[in-house]
């Protein structure tokens, strides 16, 4: 049968395999489907009215509400801040997980690493809110550890969390703790599953340990650390307890990103839900056009 | 045949006449067992977690679980407006404040209070500062536990170190925090910075009210005016004299700052004087003396407790069971007994300000400074619906300036009018 049809078996393993993808995908793409689409479609509807939690009744505006975010002061500074975090967190905690996963590579050997490891891992097990409140009380001018550094060289406490110009860089640290050390442990452990012989021979030519990491290890690693990069742009855009907790947006809008102000605007104080769902709308926009362009970047990086 | 056809006529209509009369409080005994679970949301204040603790008598009695959540209070007016306003009506008792009552009242979110209360239930044993607050256009909406208007809190021996007397205006009040500051042992005031209509908002107001402010003229705002910008600026310059990070303080961090020592002198809500005695907790009890706010600053009066939700009790017995949830928890023994178990902080009865044992555990001097205050105690706040949304952007415009990030008072509250008056404007077009 075959050989009287030598097509019949390639096209038969390309269905077999087509037909096990799409039984494989199939139900969790519909789930996914019918999970994502409702709230989507409930937002955009909401975006269009004028639908406020302090009164009932609503009427259809067009496009009034997105009009309206072009002369918003307050969103166009969120949307700045929601960019600097998202540099900062993303690249923060990449770094932080490159230096340290290389340093306790070269230095740290045997048990000692594996309980360096557990270590590392206990900041990602607390929950955001309780790792916020934390380091809130840390952060105290009057009465957080942090103080007390500063006070051994003589300079006054610093007012990390109520100062414009250092808020946002103090949450930051937060989040680049739980996720920066978390990713060290991965870093590790990619490090470890390398062959070995490329390093030996870097080595052998004199190559520095860094050198060895930036122009052998590293490279070798890329698409780990594009994914990486990926997982944490994705994590940082979803850090509104974070915020919320150590700052609520404050001081003054110093560290108001999109969805806090979409928050405060809606179920916050004021109430304004249709607003509020147009903010969630453009940031859906933006961050899908973001991935997607960052994600055919990535593909050319990885090759 | 038409006699017993008109008799029986008759009984209906006065069974029906009967019913209306009670209003929607079902018979209490028709009622056990028929509502399996009552939630209350409410913020963490001293009387929830006692009210946690002895809910198991209430549960006995009716045959209901209790379920009460707690949230800050920001969360919690959030929380229960989003429920209230979407006809969820996941819980039956909501925890309720000056700043949300007009809101909850004119939406008809909550009911009308009287109606549904026992009869040994006893209104008019209730403060009238905190009935007040609790009514809205001459209609009772809520039950309060805890209320009060401010104090001015002050250290005693500090003040007697330097040879200072308690200040009796706003002059003498900058001079005497300027002697007493003395960083990094001790600042020599803190106040609120967090934004928020019961934050900063609340504390800026009686500068604002006192030195003459008005909220509004007609329907334009005219809290931007000179003695807004004024008032903004004397709270500022006090800033100077507080610890570091003052200007994102929330009402908790100004109380620790003080009891913990580190703070000489406060004007707070009067709620937190036992919390300055309270040796459990508190560094400096027995050290602090009390008086009203210095002049024209008026006390901003307020009052929190627990109504009843609309959409939370479709059925007759659900009403009748979170209605007298809402008389246990306020009644006049529970007061008696949360004085017992040391809850000084939280009463509003005027029984409970006879009570001996409260009169036993509280310092005299706060309980002159009470009375000698209560004259001047006012709910100084815009009662609106639109307060909450229009007290939240102002209180944001004050932290901006508080915290440095904006310079310019007088562009912060024209920025805070004008979205006072767009808030206006949509609620008008709705």
């Amino acid at each position: 049968m075959n050989a009287a049809n030598p097509r019949a078996e390639p096209f038969g393993k390309l269905w077999s395999h087509v037909g096990f993808a799409r039984l494989a995908l199939g139900p969790p793409l519909a789930l996914l489907v019918l999970m994502s689409l409702p709230p989507t479609i409930g937002a955009l509807l909401l975006a269009f009215r004028n639908v406020s939690l302090m009164s009932p009744g609503s009427r259809w505006v067009g496009f009034a509400n997105f009009a309206r975010m072009l002369t918003d002061r307050r969103l166009h500074n969120a949307l700045r801040i929601s960019l600097v975090w998202e540099v900062v967190t993303v690249a923060g905690a990449v770094a932080v997980a490159v230096l340290l996963g290389v340093l306790i590579f070269e230095t740290v050997k045997g048990r000692a690493r594996d309980v360096i490891c557990l270590a590392l891992i206990l900041p990602i097990l607390l929950p955001r809110v309780s790792a916020g409140l934390i380091w809130r009380f840390m952060y105290s001018p009057l009465m957080g550890i942090m103080k007390y550094p500063l006070q051994l060289v003589g300079v006054p406490p610093v007012e990390y969390l109520s100062q414009p110009g250092t808020a946002l860089y103090a949450v930051a640290v937060v989040d680049i703790w739980q996720w920066g050390l978390f990713f060290a442990v991965i870093m590790l452990k990619l490090l470890e599953t390398l062959p070995a012989s490329p390093l030996e021979a870097a080595r052998l030519d004199y190559a520095s340990t860094w050198g060895v990491h930036w122009f052998v290890s590293l490279p070798m690693l890329r698409p780990a650390l594009i994914t990486m990069l990926f997982v944490k742009a994705v994590e940082s855009l979803r850090s509104f307890d974070l915020i919320y907790t150590m700052t609520n947006g404050g001081p003054g809008i110093a560290t108001e990103t999109l969805d806090l102000y979409a928050y405060q605007t809606g179920i916050g104080m004021s109430g304004r839900i249709s607003y509020a769902a147009a903010m969630s709308v453009l940031l859906l926009i933006l961050s899908t056009l973001a991935f997607s362009v960052l994600w055919k970047r990535s593909q050319r990086w990885s090759e | 045949m038409k006699l017993k056809s008109i008799g029986l006529q008759v009984s209906i209509a006065a069974l029906a006449l009967a019913a209306f009369a009670t209003g929607a409080r079902a018979a209490d005994n028709e009622c056990v067992g028929k509502v399996p679970t009552i939630r209350v949301i409410a913020q963490p204040i001293l009387t929830i977690p006692f009210l946690d603790k002895n809910k198991g008598e209430f549960e006995t009695k009716w045959n209901t679980k209790v379920d009460i959540q707690q949230f800050g209070e920001n969360e919690r007016r959030a929380k229960s407006r989003l429920d209230a306003s979407q006809g969820a009506g996941a819980y039956q008792v909501y925890y309720i404040d000056e700043a949300n009552v007009a809101e909850f009242a004119t939406n008809k979110w909550v009911l009308p209070l009287l109606d549904l209360m026992p009869k040994e239930w006893d209104w008019n044993d209730f403060l009238e500062g905190r009935r007040a607050v609790a009514t809205y256009k001459d209609v009772a909406y809520f039950a309060p536990f805890e209320g009060g208007g401010d104090v001015m809190m002050y250290r005693k021996d500090l003040l007697a170190a330097k040879g200072l007397q308690p200040p009796k205006n706003l002059d003498e009040l900058k001079k005497v925090v300027a002697a007493l500051n003395d960083p990094p042992n001790v600042y020599g005031w803190s106040e609120r910075g967090r934004r928020g209509s019961g934050m900063n908002v609340w504390r800026w107001t009686p500068f604002f009210r006192g030195m003459g402010g008005q909220w509004f003229s007609g329907d334009k705002p005219t809290f931007n005016s000179d003695i807004g910008v004024k008032a903004t600026q004397y709270y500022l310059d006090l800033l100077k004299f507080a610890p570091p990070g003052s200007g994102t303080n929330t009402w908790s961090e100004v109380i620790e700052g003080f009891r913990g020592g580190q703070v000489a002198l406060i004007v707070e809500s009067d709620v937190f004087g036992p919390w300055a005695e309270d040796k459990t907790k508190s560094r400096i009890a027995g050290k602090v003396g009390y008086a009203p706010p210095p002049e024209p600053l008026p006390s901003a009066g307020f009052a929190h407790g627990f109504a009843i939700s609309t959409k939370g009790n479709p059925t007759d017995c659900s009403k009748t069971v979170a209605a007298d949830f809402v008389a246990w928890s306020t009644s006049k023994d529970m007061e008696a007994r949360k004085v017992k178990a040391g809850i000084l902080s939280d009463f509003a009865r005027k029984s409970t300000l006879e009570n001996p044992d409260f009169k036993a555990q509280v310092n005299p001097d706060y309980i002159k400074a009470l009375l000698d205050t209560a004259p001047k105690t006012d709910l100084l706040i815009w009662k609106s619906p639109l307060w909450p949304e229009v007290g939240d952007d102002l209180g944001l415009q004050l932290e901006e300036v508080l915290t440095g990030s904006q310079t310019d008072i007088k562009q912060a509250l024209d920025d805070a009018a004008d979205q006072a008056s767009e808030a206006i404007k949509r609620a008008a077009g709705q």
